[in-house]
């Protein structure tokens, strides 16, 4: 026994008729990612809860003879588990998503090799067109850029606006946000890259954001700009109230330089 | 004062039948919302105003709703001793002529419905007296004969501002009987035999619903009333609250008891500013009786309600979205499970039930289990209420026992098509549920039965279509609905319904296709099956259904073109 209480408990799953072991309680979406199932998913970042927005990753679980059609990213591993991935109906049903997707963000790439992968090539359906959209036509409303800007950046510069077919994701009244920390969290998270920003000499340009602008910190060394200002602020607070002042505003090339002369005057002479 | 003693109780309710029997006139003016909307309000403003400078000896109360809309206004007149009279389609020109006739003891008898000798309140009888042959008995009305009345047992006959009036009849007596002589666990049993299932639409057994809530850890928990009705033509809870809004609190004390939860909510959307301006009276005043908030009936029992209100979004009635909304987050569902029992409102055990299921509940403890269950079919015991819209010829607030037929809601209550079309179909369960076509009316209303034929019972709106209704319209009608209010959270919802609508518009432009009907289908099982939640999983089946029983009509928009 290692650790005691760091081990999982391992159970045994069927997937597709084949068994496998799997941790007991981890989300079933993730199982299936390790032991290579493949399973379509736009939604889901393992930082974050399930959301279950996308609805690619539905699945089927088998419950006495009996199946549902369940999100993956909902699933917790149990013993005896039993799961479907590519039942005709699930296929069917995904098709049909892959085509709503096609035509809800004709611009992305990401989606039209998703789809492409699953067989669908094009939709039957009307494509939506939004004239100088923020998000390049890209966006598919997973809400991953609110959640990780809310819930992990705590900035909450961005949120749904309006509700239904009319949904949309920006700073509150389309205005430039002073709430932005200019992380680009959103941007990393993103599945279709929609969200687009610029750095230019001393300020962080959000242009999805309504222009958002968020000046950005120069080095006191080699003066160049290097991160947003409230974003380094932010993680100062966060930091080792005894590490060393000077090197809070050093950029990261300069911090290693500074580190490295220390380092080396620090040698004791032989 | 407080009431904390049978006593104190049972003085409270001479108090109330005093004002109900007042020992000389009494007229009482239907304003609820539907007779507010046909000049009520402002009968009773000329009728106040009457009383007032004549000085009258005469006492004029507000009533709520006695179910039958479409001869609204209504007005009672009870005469000491002699049966009380319902009035129907009041002018504001009768207001003179009523009062003078009334204290002369009698009434207009070409303005009557109906009267009633006597009046089974359930929790009390109130008898009332003979007199005026000429007029029918309540029981010889068409529209009330084949109905009974057990939630909407003192609509439109007591004053809903008046906790007097409702103890009089009986009212707060379950309560009182609940807190100091029942075990919590008997009353949550009390709850399981009567077979009470959720009134909200899905039907899940609500003495169940207690036992699980009571039964999750956690010492702080809330219980919620659902009053966001949303479908359109449903109005059975706002009629309800509006004109009877001490049997939901009542219904509340008692489920708060059962469970040992000492924090109510009312989940009320906006849109019903009557029920809502009722219910803050009605809780101010059983507040001071001492009805609510610490030690109610001297038992060390404390438990007290809130209102919160909605800001008009459909999709605030599903569960997880409504205890969003009441917690100030935009009111979008999220996924299942964990269940509201477990972590609802602010993380708290949640126990959320309709408005329609609490106002069961006094009565189910005042005449016992097995006297509700008596009611109804097996399975689904009990009345419902629905309300009667469209182009029917009886438009009002009906109750019926479970099991009735369609047939008999429509054609016995209803009296058939209005202006004597023939009636075609009817949509239950608002923009879930489906259109029923008249070969299928024998249909008995129950949760299985309307499940079979491909819709749902909803909260209870019956809206009848007759032979002039475009069903592709009718479709695309509750998918306009439907993707207005979808959240936006899910695909299948936002996008699908989105393209359903394009879709059903393009039909109706007469520029379908065939293939149109086929993706149309198909859309449409995706989006039942695929959706997040209740609204997107049970939007299509307006389509479906009328796809299936009226595939003709659909037909002929294409054909046009082809």
């Amino acid at each position: 026994m290692s650790l005691s209480g760091y081990r999982k408990r391992m159970v045994t799953i069927t997937i597709n008729k084949n068994q496998y072991l799997a941790e007991e309680g981890e989300i079933f979406l993730l199982t299936a990612m390790r032991l290579n199932i493949d399973i379509p998913h736009l939604c889901y970042e393992k930082a974050l809860e399930p959301y279950g927005a996308c609805r690619l990753c539905m699945v089927d679980v088998v419950t006495c003879g009996k199946t549902t059609m369940t999100p993956a990213c909902t699933i917790k591993v149990h013993n005896g588990l039993e799961i479907l991935t590519d039942t005709p109906q699930i296929i069917r049903h995904r098709s049909l998503l892959f085509e709503l997707y096609l035509a809800e963000a004709p611009k992305s790439e990401v989606i039209r090799e998703m789809a492409a992968k699953y067989g669908v090539t094009k939709t039957r359906f009307l494509k939506k067109i939004v004239h100088d959209d923020p998000l390049m036509g890209k966006c598919i409303l997973c809400g991953l850029c609110i959640r990780v800007c809310n819930e992990i950046m705590g900035g909450k510069a961005i949120n749904y606006i309006n509700r239904g077919p009319y949904t949309t994701i920006n700073t509150p009244f389309y205005e430039h946000n002073p709430d932005c920390l200019g992380c680009t969290a959103c941007a990393n998270v993103c599945p279709t890259n929609a969200i687009v920003f610029e750095d230019s000499d001393s300020n962080r340009v959000m242009q999805s954001w309504s222009g958002t602008t968020v000046p950005l910190a120069t080095c006191s060394s080699c003066k160049t700009a290097f991160a947003p200002e409230k974003l380094m602020h932010k993680v100062m607070n966060k930091l080792d109230p005894a590490i060393i002042e000077e090197i809070k505003s050093l950029c990261p090339e300069c911090r290693r330089h500074y580190s490295t002369r220390k380092a080396t005057r620090k040698v004791p002479k032989s | 004062m407080k009431i904390q003693t049978p006593e104190d109780l049972d003085s409270v309710r001479k108090k109330g039948l005093k004002k109900l029997q007042p020992g000389r006139p009494r007229i009482g003016v239907g304003t609820s919302s539907c007779g507010i909307a046909v000049g009520g309000m402002a009968l009773y403003n000329r009728m106040h105003e009457i009383i007032q400078t004549k000085n009258l000896d005469i006492s004029l109360v507000k009533t709520g709703c006695i179910g039958f809309c479409k001869e609204e206004p209504i007005v009672s007149v009870s005469i000491p001793g002699k049966a009380q009279v319902l009035l129907r389609k009041v002018h504001l020109d009768d207001a003179e002529r009523i009062i003078s006739l009334a204290l002369q003891g009698d009434v207009p008898s070409d303005r009557a419905l109906c009267k009633i000798s006597n009046w089974d309140h359930i929790t009390g009888n109130l008898v009332y007296g003979n007199e005026f042959e000429i007029i029918p008995e309540y029981g010889e009305i068409p529209f009330f004969a084949y109905q009974k009345k057990v939630i909407l047992r003192d609509s439109g006959l007591i004053n809903p501002e008046d906790i007097d009036e409702y103890i009089g009849i009986g009212g707060y007596f379950a309560g009182y009987k609940a807190l100091t002589s029942m075990e919590p666990d008997a009353i949550i049993d009390e709850m399981k035999r009567s077979g009470l299932r959720g009134r909200g639409g899905a039907g899940f057994p609500a003495g169940l619903k207690w036992e699980i809530t009571k039964k999750a850890p956690g010492d702080e928990k809330f219980i919620v009333c659902n009053a966001d009705e949303g479908d359109p033509g449903a109005y059975m809870n706002r009629n309800e609250m509006e004109s009877d809004p001490h049997m939901l609190l009542e219904g509340m004390l008692i489920g708060a008891f059962a469970m040992g939860i000492h924090e109510g909510l009312i989940y009320i959307r906006a849109e019903y500013p009557l029920a809502i301006e009722r219910l803050i009276l009605a809780l101010d005043q059983a507040r001071t009786y001492g009805l609510l908030g610490q030690n109610i009936f001297n038992t060390g029992f404390d438990f007290d309600i809130r209102i919160a209100t909605g800001a008009g979004a459909f999709v605030c009635g599903e569960s997880t979205a409504l205890a969003a909304s009441i917690e100030g987050k935009t009111g979008r569902p999220r996924l299942r499970p964990p269940r509201l029992t477990e972590k609802g409102v602010f993380g708290r055990p949640t126990d959320l039930n309709n408005v329609e299921t609490w106002c069961n509940v006094p009565v189910i403890i005042a005449k016992g289990a097995s006297w509700y269950s008596s009611i109804g079919a097996k399975g689904n015991t009990g009345t419902k209420v629905f309300s009667l819209v469209g182009k029917v010829d009886n438009i009002g607030m009906v109750e019926v026992p479970l099991g009735t037929s369609l047939h008999s809601i429509i054609y016995d209550i209803g009296n058939g098509g209005a202006l004597g079309k023939e009636v075609k179909a009817v949509q239950t369960g608002g923009p879930s549920g489906g259109c029923i076509p008249v070969r299928l009316f024998d249909t008995p209303v129950d949760f299985e039965s309307l499940n079979q034929v491909g819709t749902m019972m909803g909260s209870g709106g019956l809206v009848v279509m007759d032979e002039d209704t475009n069903m592709v319209d009718i479709a695309r009608y509750f998918i306009n609905f439907a993707s207005g209010e979808s959240c936006g959270k899910c695909v299948p919802c936002r996008e699908g319904l989105k393209h359903m609508l394009l879709i059903l518009n393009r039909i109706i432009a007469g520029k379908g296709t065939h293939e149109d009907i086929d993706l149309i289908k198909e859309l449409s099982e995706t989006v039942q099956k695929t959706s997040l939640c209740g609204l997107g999983q049970t939007a299509p089946n307006p389509v479906l259904t009328t796809m299936q029983y009226f595939p003709e009509e659909y037909e002929r928009l294409i054909i046009q073109r082809e």
